[in-house]
């Protein structure tokens, strides 16, 4: 960095990147863990290296439209956290007041920014591909050193993509909207993939992945076996036209980003220091805001603070994508005997998930413990009125299993709805038990504060739901 | 004799060295009391003692009578805390924190919801009261949660720093509801480092340094501990905190 001219273009990309590589250094567990698996995936690299040497890898139309499809699917996965990252940079990193204040040309930091961007989406990727990639390619086959040049290529494009549609969101529906967009889409990000993949599967498409569904329609419709579709294909093989012309479209496509955002760029970023917050006009009396009783106070609270943190709500919520095999075969053309006992189960342990997730925020989140303490409260009922405001709150989707169960019968619906009862009480008291204070939006990294609440929760979720499943099956077998 | 509004006898606490050592401090019904002292004298850890949230090593507490160690539910329920950073739910607007807090001290809507509408006026915090907590200034924030002290009517109000960080408008605000507050009967006991703040408002002032009670009384009784030539707190709070003890 002391080589490069101070302030300049290349000096920035640097200061970028290095933010966006402190910003991934994690505790010294983390970094053994991560080198673990890099050297997993090293290993696993080097054995299909060597499996590989003597089989030839060569181009042809299936490959081509296959690389398309995860082209395709890298593109989607790149520009949600290019979304994220925008979102970050607009909203979250606080430096742009500095840049934004020295003599710098706007454009000049937009566009630096988005090699940021680029360059902290691409580092998941390449850890993730390069450990397997590089030995195949250096085991015998040169064109896979391609890869790296068309995950450059994809990154760059979706950094551009990815921080267009944020400035595009902010210009049309403002600052609070975009930022509020960008927190559904990074809670989003996980579910997604999982929840397309199950509704292409429950379309007549069989039980495949996501991306052997994207494939099985790019071939359908004759696209990536040849011409512009084939280029991920021809570059990734080795092809050095194929990785010129998408590595220069990259380039074209980052220069006209930083040409055409250049000043919205600056825009966007004033209108979100300036608009984030909203002055709702007073109405009406205050009375409606209260309540009678300890719980009515506590769940109207918890759920305010939950339904008004659009990130974390679904965040949680997104849990029930994983229902969503299952409810599609218990309501659909998969309901029969053999499903019943794995409903009662899954219903037991998604209860537990919730509200498990609903006590850590009330509990071991909450953002005024002291006004709770010099309350003349016993701990004891604030604990009950917490575990209950959570349950309260997890009830309506306890019950979507349950009622799936009930068509198919109802004594084992009954069973497992008090199992699911069970299971979620007892989520929500290992969270009490083990609370360790923290900050809401660490939500994510709960687990990480007491591993061995999440343990028992897993334990014990497991076991009232074990009891479930063996009911149902009991309830089911003799006909009952 | 009335009794004492607070009274707190041989109170002790140490952490890692002893923060407050056999301190001894009563305070009178209808009384605003400055506790002064520098930093790390042990103030906001005696309040936080008094309020039940630190757990003394030995000694009591009792307020208006009741054994804050004995029974703290009994003391909490008419005692109110107010510390330097204010215990706020970001994402609730005012009407529905003060709604929050009149539901934990259990005041029945129909005596809260009146309460709270007057003290959001009467706070200059009506015309927000439906916006959410996040886009206030510090000063407004420190506002709402005056407000949320207040909501139950405590005989005892205990706060910690309250003008920190307030504009010259908000801290006036916050003094005269403070002035009021005792007027209308309550209790009022209060950390500062503002010594102009402690020499207009409070009826008695005590000087607390290294974990004990230094000098207490009203500012002329402080100002004669002090010396005969010590005119203003600020000379009498100087030397008697840097006096050997």
């Amino acid at each position: 960095m002391r080589r490069l001219r101070p302030g300049g273009f290349a000096w920035l990309v640097v200061h970028e990147l290095r933010l966006a590589m402190r910003s991934r250094r994690r505790s010294r567990r983390g970094l053994w863990i991560g080198v673990a698996l890099l050297a997993v995936f090293t290993c696993v690299g080097i054995m299909a290296g060597l499996g590989l040497r003597d089989v030839p890898i060569e181009g042809g139309p299936a490959v081509y439209t296959g690389a398309l499809a995860i082209s395709i699917l890298l593109v989607s996965f790149m520009t949600t956290q290019a979304l994220l990252r925008s979102q970050h940079t607009l909203y979250e990193s606080g430096d742009l007041d500095l840049l934004l204040s020295a003599p710098l040309e706007p454009r000049t930091i937009l566009l630096a920014k988005l090699c940021g961007i680029a360059g902290s989406v691409v580092i998941s990727f390449t850890l993730l591909v390069l450990p397997i990639a590089v030995p195949v390619a250096a085991l015998g086959h040169p064109g896979l050193f391609g890869i790296p040049a068309l995950l450059a290529a994809l990154s760059l494009a979706s950094a551009c993509l990815g921080l267009a549609i944020m400035i595009g969101v902010v210009a049309l529906a403002g600052p609070r909207a975009a930022r509020t967009f960008g927190q559904v889409i990074g809670a989003l990000l996980a579910g997604s993939v999982f929840l397309i993949s199950q509704l292409l599967s429950n379309a007549g498409h069989g039980r495949n992945s996501g991306a052997m569904s994207l494939f099985n329609w790019l071939r359908e419709h004759q696209i990536g076996a040849g011409g512009v579709g084939a280029l991920p294909g021809r570059a990734a093989l080795g092809d050095p036209i194929a990785a010129l012309l998408l590595f220069g479209g990259a380039i074209l496509i980052f220069a006209a980003t930083g040409y055409l955002f250049g000043r919205s760029f600056l825009s966007s970023y004033q209108k979100a220091r300036m608009r984030l917050t909203r002055h709702r006009a007073a109405t009406g009396a205050v009375a409606r805001h209260f309540r009678t009783g300890l719980f009515a106070s506590m769940f109207a609270k918890e759920w305010r603070l939950l339904v008004r943190d659009p990130a974390l709500a679904f965040q949680i919520v997104l849990r029930l994508i994983y229902l969503a095999p299952l409810a599609l075969a218990a309501f659909g053309h998969g309901r029969g005997p053999p499903l019943l006992p794995a409903l009662a189960f899954a219903s037991v342990i998604i209860a537990g998930q919730l509200v498990g997730s609903f006590a850590w925020l009330a509990v071991s989140a909450e953002d005024a413990p002291d006004l709770l303490n010099v309350a003349p409260i016993a701990r004891k009922q604030v604990n009950r009125a917490k575990l209950a405001s959570a349950m309260a709150m997890a009830a309506p989707f306890g019950l979507i299993l349950p009622l799936a169960l009930a068509l198919t019968s109802p004594l084992g619906a009954l069973v497992t709805l008090a199992m699911t009862a069970a299971g979620g009480a007892a989520a929500g008291l290992i969270e009490i038990k083990w609370q360790k204070p923290a900050p809401r939006k660490t939500f994510r990294r709960r687990r990480s504060g007491s591993l061995v609440a999440g343990i028992l929760t897993i334990f014990a979720t497991a076991f009232f739901g074990g009891i479930a499943a063996l009911a149902v099956w009991v309830i089911t077998a003799v006909g009952l | 004799m009335t009794e004492a509004a607070l009274k707190i006898s041989g109170l002790s606490k140490s952490f890692d060295k002893p923060v407050i050592a056999d301190l001894d401090l009563e305070v009178a019904a209808g009384e605003l009391y400055a506790l002064l002292g520098p930093n790390g004298a042990g103030k906001t850890t005696t309040l936080r003692m008094v309020t039940g949230l630190t757990r003394p090593d030995s000694g009591s507490i009792h307020i208006f009578g009741i054994d804050a160690l004995a029974d703290p539910l009994a003391a909490k329920a008419v005692t109110a805390w107010l510390p330097d950073e204010p215990m706020l739910y970001d994402k609730l607007t005012p009407s529905e924190y003060l709604g929050f807090v009149a539901g934990l001290w259990r005041i029945p809507p129909a005596d809260a919801a009146p309460e709270a509408e007057r003290l959001l006026k009467w706070l200059e915090l009506w015309d927000s009261r439906d916006t959410r907590c996040e886009t206030f200034s510090r000063g407004m924030k420190q506002k709402v949660a005056l407000a949320g002290a207040l909501i139950h009517r405590p005989r005892l109000l205990i706060l910690d720093e309250p003008l920190t960080g307030l504009d010259a408008t908000m801290a006036r605000a916050v003094k005269d509801a403070l002035r009021e507050a005792v007027d209308k009967g309550a209790t009022i006991v209060v950390t500062t480092h503002i010594l102009e703040v402690a020499e207009r408002l409070a009826d008695r002032i005590g000087i607390i340094g290294g974990g004990k009670l230094l000098a207490e009384g009203t500012l002329d009784e402080l100002r004669t501990q002090a010396g005969p030539d010590q005119m203003t707190l600020e000379d009498a709070f100087i030397k008697l905190t840097q006096a050997p003890r």
